[in-house]
């Protein structure tokens, strides 16, 4: 087969795929309420959901986790694309990670020094553990469902980022349950959760991205 | 060469917006490109085997042509799909290198008259697709028939040709990474 023949056939071939980013939220936003349901259903909602609305230590870790999901979801749409590699910008997840140690410093700063142990080791590390991995499977899923569309030449890396926005995604749903207000329980905790499901999907998307 | 980019740039978008002729006037600018870049690393390829290279890296451009941001310059995105294949194709190809220099003799010896840019792989796997797919292929490829001559031909409508056709495309990159690696 000569190219102009290829040509031909690759011409005639005007299928419209959807954009990346139509895609992955197409299947994100589903992902996150199935999520959402099934937290409700294992585990119910905690029953003062409506009331910490005003309670600002509480609230940061909505803050933190959707913000790491956004600025993952877009870094990851970035790097699928082939020239990805090349323009992306990563500083954006360095301010998210100050901004979480800014505020695990500044609870560690006001909490009195007798409560310090109790408001890190908290009543749910096991729960918070073991439910912001399970609820990542489906977003994280979505996302690299999505992400076999693109084309991505840094198939860890964008693996990684993949599970960084699934699992900070997980985490804001995981919040509506976590009865710990204090942000050295769950700056610490979150993020020990999410760090084990970006490595995992570091190791995934090395193996599924590829192209 | 600022007036090419801008060229590229009109051509794709006009083609993801699924106009076949600025596809096909893309694809042709585009081919030789890719001709030089794939012969200036890979010489010990061969005329054909550089060609292999080169539609391998077409398709894949084929096959990924959404995630090319419109807001974005067409020549980066381009050539990191080049450069991601060709590195891919070489890697392949280069585990075969130990075979003996017989088996090359009839590449390197092949005749300056024939077609340079004659391949021989996209036809084998052409040859590898189901029944349906590659008769589809070869007459739009080969044959040069419409879409809607075709449709005829098999009773099938246009929209199914439309789908298979497109199914058939990505296959084929499936069967080649199976087929290299």
């Amino acid at each position: 087969m000569n190219t102009d023949d290829l040509i031909r056939a690759l011409a005639a071939d005007t299928e419209a795929e959807a954009s990346l980013s139509g895609r992955m939220w197409l299947v994100l936003v589903p992902a996150l309420i199935l999520a959402l349901a099934a937290l409700w259903l294992a585990l119910g909602f905690r029953p003062d959901l409506a009331e910490i609305f005003g309670n600002a230590r509480a609230l940061i870790r909505w803050g933190l986790t959707i913000t790491l999901a956004l600025v993952s979801i877009r870094i990851a749409l970035v790097l699928a694309r082939p020239e990805g590699r090349s323009v992306v910008r990563l500083w954006p997840l360095a301010v998210v990670a100050g901004a979480a140690i800014g505020t695990l410093i500044w609870a560690y700063v006001t909490t009195p020094a007798e409560g310090l142990q109790m408001a890190v080791v908290g009543k749910t590390i096991w729960t918070c553990l073991v439910a912001i991995p399970t609820l990542s499977v489906l977003p994280v899923g979505a996302l690299f469902w999505a992400a076999r569309r693109g084309a991505t030449r840094v198939p860890a890396l964008t693996g990684a980022v993949i599970g960084l926005a699934g699992s900070a995604a997980a985490a804001a749903v995981y919040a509506t349950y976590c009865i710990e207000d204090s942000p050295l329980f769950y700056v610490t905790w979150y993020s020990l959760a999410i760090i084990g499901v970006t490595l995992v999907s570091a190791a995934v998307g090395q193996r599924i991205l590829r192209w | 060469m600022a007036a090419q980019i801008d060229d590229w740039g009109q051509l794709l978008t006009a083609a993801n917006a699924g106009d076949e002729q600025a596809y096909t006037r893309f694809l042709q600018a585009v081919a030789p490109v890719l001709r030089g870049l794939v012969r200036a690393r890979g010489a010990s390829l061969g005329a054909a085997g550089c060609e292999d290279v080169v539609q391998e890296v077409m398709l894949a451009i084929h096959l990924k042509r959404h995630t090319w941001d419109q807001t974005a310059p067409v020549r980066p995105w381009l050539y990191a799909i080049a450069r991601y294949k060709v590195v891919d194709a070489f890697r392949a190809r280069g585990r075969k290198n130990d075979l003996p220099i017989e088996d090359f003799a009839e590449m390197l010896a092949a005749s300056p008259d024939r077609d340079p840019t004659e391949a021989t792989d996209m036809a084998k796997m052409i040859g590898m697709l189901d029944g349906r797919s590659e008769t589809i292929v070869r007459k739009i490829g080969l044959e040069g028939a419409s879409m809607s001559e075709v449709a005829a031909e098999l009773r099938m409508s246009e929209g199914a040709i439309r789908v298979a056709l497109h199914r058939a495309l990505e296959n084929l990159a499936v069967l080649r990474e199976r087929h290299i690696k």
